[in-house]
């Protein structure tokens, strides 16, 4: 089975369009193309109310000269179109290097993600059907659910990336997600809270228990509000729970070990491979290979088989993440992180699911310890700035640390710190590493790629907390 | 324009003969050319030509939105086929039906907003080329070049054009470019931190750009002002937030102005019209008809004609967004259902003189992460800035954050100043503050 026709196009033509890309003599060059849908339905106000539906298709075609990168990309898959676009982006080119062509084989590289049940066969009345449970299930787990909102979320993409060295990667890159959104009166106080769910993967996803814990975190998370207050000012250790709190690691390292950061010198950890970043006992990993994570892939968007990646290996800090460009940059392979929003733009290295592997101590051992603090359940956003090191995550829910108990619980509080001062504060990990099962995406250059991101418990002696003076 | 016309009016008819009642499509054509410089040399160059289409459709008062850029013929077709079967199976919605077409048209002219530089088709590539190496030159020539480590350089434009047919009978067709550059830039500090900053300008004409010697200066000052910044004690202090910045702040009424969060009981905002919301220093107003400004629009998304809406008047808050379908749910007509431009009256004062009378004050001139709760208006952002003295810059700020519930931070507007900033949509002067609650040390 040939997946050209995907794209109702044809290896002879890859060819063509290639040697068009190729022709100013540049070192190298891929087509990429893309062909993606999506479904959603929604409920609001009882009702499924809403549907939406989105077809994408077109290819991207990149011509590479050094670290120089010219790019065109359109949505006509016809010769003249392809071949104009691949023209345009070889003008980035001068040169008189000759690629002779060679014969285009189709390659699959790995199968984390086949769904048992693709969506493709789910009719739009299953979808109905469950949005409608989760909105009643989450008026049922408490009587101050005032408002439900509930969505599902299905995409697909197939891919295709074509190599002048005659590779023809192909992938299918399945991706639900589920939202249940809150809003609960108690007297006269209102509160809202939101949880979602996403995978790569079909309709076994959703299984009882996945149903029932996204609508009962949606209605506990709101109705946790209620006790919530402001979270304290300044600088106070901080235990991160384990889960979603791998957000930390996603902006105080994560992005600073994005390989095209230190090829431009311009990352905080550019000049700090093989020296300690971290104590003892922390080990950091990029994964491109948890099956069915939502940043799992099967390859990477410039054929690259996606990998396991250690980034800091208890405590030192080991490599990068490498698109091509970077690996060739360093002398090194590829770590399978090449990745684009889709065929409108060029390849970035990027991370899949970020998460730190486990330690010793048991979670309540790593509360205990701490006298006073803030403990972080439950997060929303985060930010870095690459060179300064300086990094923020939003924190939606958590509690007080006082004694060695978690007490009072606060909401809505900014945390700020700098990348390498909070990994030389990390004092304690727990033995309870959890991937998050949430729908992250991550944007960078203006481009949004799925991830997914863990972490075990995790005591941080120092960080700046952003609530207000007592 | 007229191909595109073509394929809107086409795709209305023909899903109204596969059974929608009603039908809006848009079609969109644009194409967009890129450069980026880093070290002296090319860096990244993207040309592209992009044609989308979108349709929102009712079928037995049942609503869905779709997209497809894959407009072969036959996958159109099968496209509205499962676009309309998607729709049956939902639960009728009769505010969904679209307005009526008198309200629906053109407010401000085509002249008017003058939002489309004639001169682009005729740009040779290497325009972008020139204005990206021109720029490079400019960082090259800074006077403490040394100490960048690295600048990268973007120069690019775009143009769209852009039809909206309705089966109400409304049609439109509007078009714009965009041209922008910019430098970001990273300083070397000792002991390994590597602050850095952006200036990145924008605008419908080529010519309003600013010269590459001021974007240059303007990214070395931005980036200057990070170097050793570090955290000061936590504690309530006057704040001047600057202009550029404002939009963090401001933006936390956005969504709480909105019907959707009005009508979800999601908004601290709820039954506040016409009663104070902020100080009486502030004004502000949602203006879609500047000429040449980015949020500048003839009509809504609903097709409604644009009209100029006051949000905030002395304090007052004097409007919602609400559109055709939540002004249906809420019982209320509808304004508008998003922003267009948003200004703020200036005050009489520049930031210099206003900080000349301060004996200590935080000049945030940038954030970091943070987000808000629109239930209650609380808000926590990260911070970047400056701390003056009596007019004199004393410390540079970082990894702090502020804090506060929007509400009482708006009440504690002193004034806004006299330098309001004309790059983006929101057009605001530098605004100060008193008794803001900062975290740090």
């Amino acid at each position: 089975m040939t997946h050209f026709s995907q794209f109702g196009i044809d290896a002879a033509l890859c060819q063509r369009v290639l040697q068009a890309a190729l022709s100013r003599g540049a070192d190298d060059a891929d087509l990429f193309f893309e062909h993606s849908g999506s479904t959603s339905v929604a409920l609001s106000d009882n009702k499924v109310n809403r549907a939406s539906t989105h077809v994408d298709l077109g290819v991207g075609v990149r011509v590479v000269v050094g670290d120089q990168v010219g790019y065109a990309y359109t949505e006509d898959l016809t010769d003249t179109s392809m071949i104009q676009a691949a023209r345009i982006a070889a003008e980035i080119a001068a040169g008189n290097r000759q690629h002779a062509p060679v014969s285009i084989s189709e390659k699959r590289l790995a199968d984390r993600y086949r769904a048992s049940v693709p969506w493709e066969d789910v009719s739009l009345e299953t979808r109905v059907r469950m949005v409608r449970d989760w909105e009643a299930r989450a008026f049922a787990a408490d009587p101050r659910v005032l408002k439900v909102e509930t969505s599902l979320g299905d995409s697909y993409k197939h891919v295709l990336v074509v190599r002048p060295d005659g590779r023809a990667v192909y992938d299918y890159q399945p991706m639900t997600r589920g939202w249940v959104v809150v809003t609960a009166k108690d007297g006269e106080r209102r509160e809202s809270s939101a949880a979602n769910l996403a995978q790569r993967a079909g309709l076994e996803f959703y299984t009882e228990e996945r149903v029932a814990r996204l609508c009962q975190k949606a209605v506990a998370d709101t109705v946790a509000l209620f006790e919530a207050t402001k979270a304290p000012a300044g600088e106070m250790t901080v235990v991160l729970g384990a889960g979603s709190s791998g957000i930390l690691l996603h902006e105080a390292i994560g992005h600073g070990l994005e390989a095209d950061f230190n090829r431009k010198g311009i990352s905080i950890f550019a000049d700090r491979v093989g020296t300690r970043i971290a104590p003892e006992g922390v080990t950091v990993v990029d994964d491109g290979t948890l099956p069915f994570a939502r940043g799992t892939i099967n390859t990477d968007d410039e054929g690259n088989p996606a990998e396991r990646t250690v980034l800091v290996e208890n405590g030192i800090l080991r490599g990068f993440l490498h698109d091509e460009i970077s690996a060739r940059h360093y002398g090194v392979a590829p770590t399978g992180s090449g990745r684009r929003e889709s065929f409108r733009h060029v390849v970035l290295p990027r991370m899949r699911s970020t998460y730190m592997d486990p330690g010793p101590h048991a979670p309540e051992e790593i509360i205990a310890s701490v006298d006073r603090g803030i403990y972080c359940a439950d997060f929303a956003n985060g930010q870095v700035q690459i060179g300064a090191g300086d990094f923020a995550f939003y924190v939606r829910r958590g509690y007080l640390i006082e004694g060695g108990k978690l007490t009072r619980p606060i909401k809505d509080v900014n945390l700020i710190g700098n990348g390498p001062d909070v990994l030389a504060s990390i004092e304690m990990v727990g033995n309870d590493l959890h991937i998050d099962e949430g729908g992250w995406t991550c944007g960078k250059d203006g481009q949004s790629v799925p991830v997914s991101q863990g972490m075990p418990t995790v005591k941080v002696s120092k960080l700046s907390v952003g609530g207000v003076s007592q | 324009m007229s191909q595109l016309f073509e394929l809107a009016r086409s795709t209305v008819a023909r899903a109204q003969a596969l059974g929608a009642h009603e039908v809006s499509v848009s079609v969109s054509r644009s194409t967009e050319i890129s450069m980026m410089r880093r070290a002296g040399k090319l860096e990244q160059a993207t040309q592209a030509t992009s044609l989308g289409l979108s349709l929102s459709l009712l079928v037995d008062d049942r609503y869905s939105g779709h997209a497809t850029s894959d407009l072969r013929p036959e996958a159109l077709e099968a496209f509205l086929r499962r676009a309309i079967d998607a729709t049956r199976v939902l639960e009728p919605e009769p505010e969904r039906r679209q307005p009526d077409v008198a309200d629906c048209g053109r407010g401000a002219s085509e002249e008017l907003l003058d939002s489309f530089d004639a001169s682009r088709g005729a740009l040779p590539v290497e325009t972008r080329r020139e204005a990206a190496e021109r720029l490079e030159a400019a960082v090259d020539a800074l006077p403490h070049r040394e100490q960048v480590l690295s600048a990268t350089i973007y120069a690019g434009d775009s143009e769209e054009e852009s039809v909206r047919v309705m089966s109400n009978g409304f049609e439109g067709a509007r078009r714009g470019t965009g041209f922008g550059a910019g430098v970001e830039m990273t300083l070397e500090e000792p002991g390994g931190r590597r602050p850095e900053a952006m200036a990145w300008y924008g605008a419908n004409h080529r010519g309003d750009l600013p010269g590459a010697e001021a974007i240059a200066a303007e990214a070395w000052k931005r980036a200057a002002e990070r170097l050793g910044a570090k955290p000061i004690a936590s504690g309530r202090y006057p704040m001047l937030l600057q202009n550029h910045a404002a939009g963090r702040i401001l933006g936390v009424i956005g969504g709480p102005l909105s019907g959707s969060e009005l009508h979800q009981q999601r908004s601290f905002l709820s039954g506040r019209k016409d009663t104070p919301i902020a100080s009486d220093r502030l004004t502000l107003t949602d203006v879609p008809d500047i000429p040449r400004a980015p949020g500048s629009r003839p009509w809504d998304g609903d097709g409604l004609v644009a009209r100029r809406m006051p949000l905030i008047e002395s304090g007052i808050l004097r409007n919602y967004y609400i559109n055709t379908y939540y002004g249906r749910k809420l019982g209320t007509p509808p304004t508008t259902g998003g922003r267009s431009n948003w200004v703020v009256s200036p005050g009489s004062r520049s930031p210099a003189e206003i900080l000349r009378d301060v004996s200590r004050c935080i000049v945030v001139t940038g954030f970091l992460g943070g987000n808000s709760n629109g239930l209650t208006g609380d808000f926590s952002f990260g911070v970047q800035g400056l701390l003056v003295e009596r007019g004199e810059v004393v410390g540079h700020i970082g990894e702090m954050n502020v804090s506060g519930n929007i509400e009482e931070v708006l009440k504690a507007l002193v004034e806004p100043s006299t330098d309001v900033w004309t790059w983006s949509s929101l057009r605001a002067p530098s605004l100060f503050f008193d008794g803001i609650q900062f975290s740090g040390t």
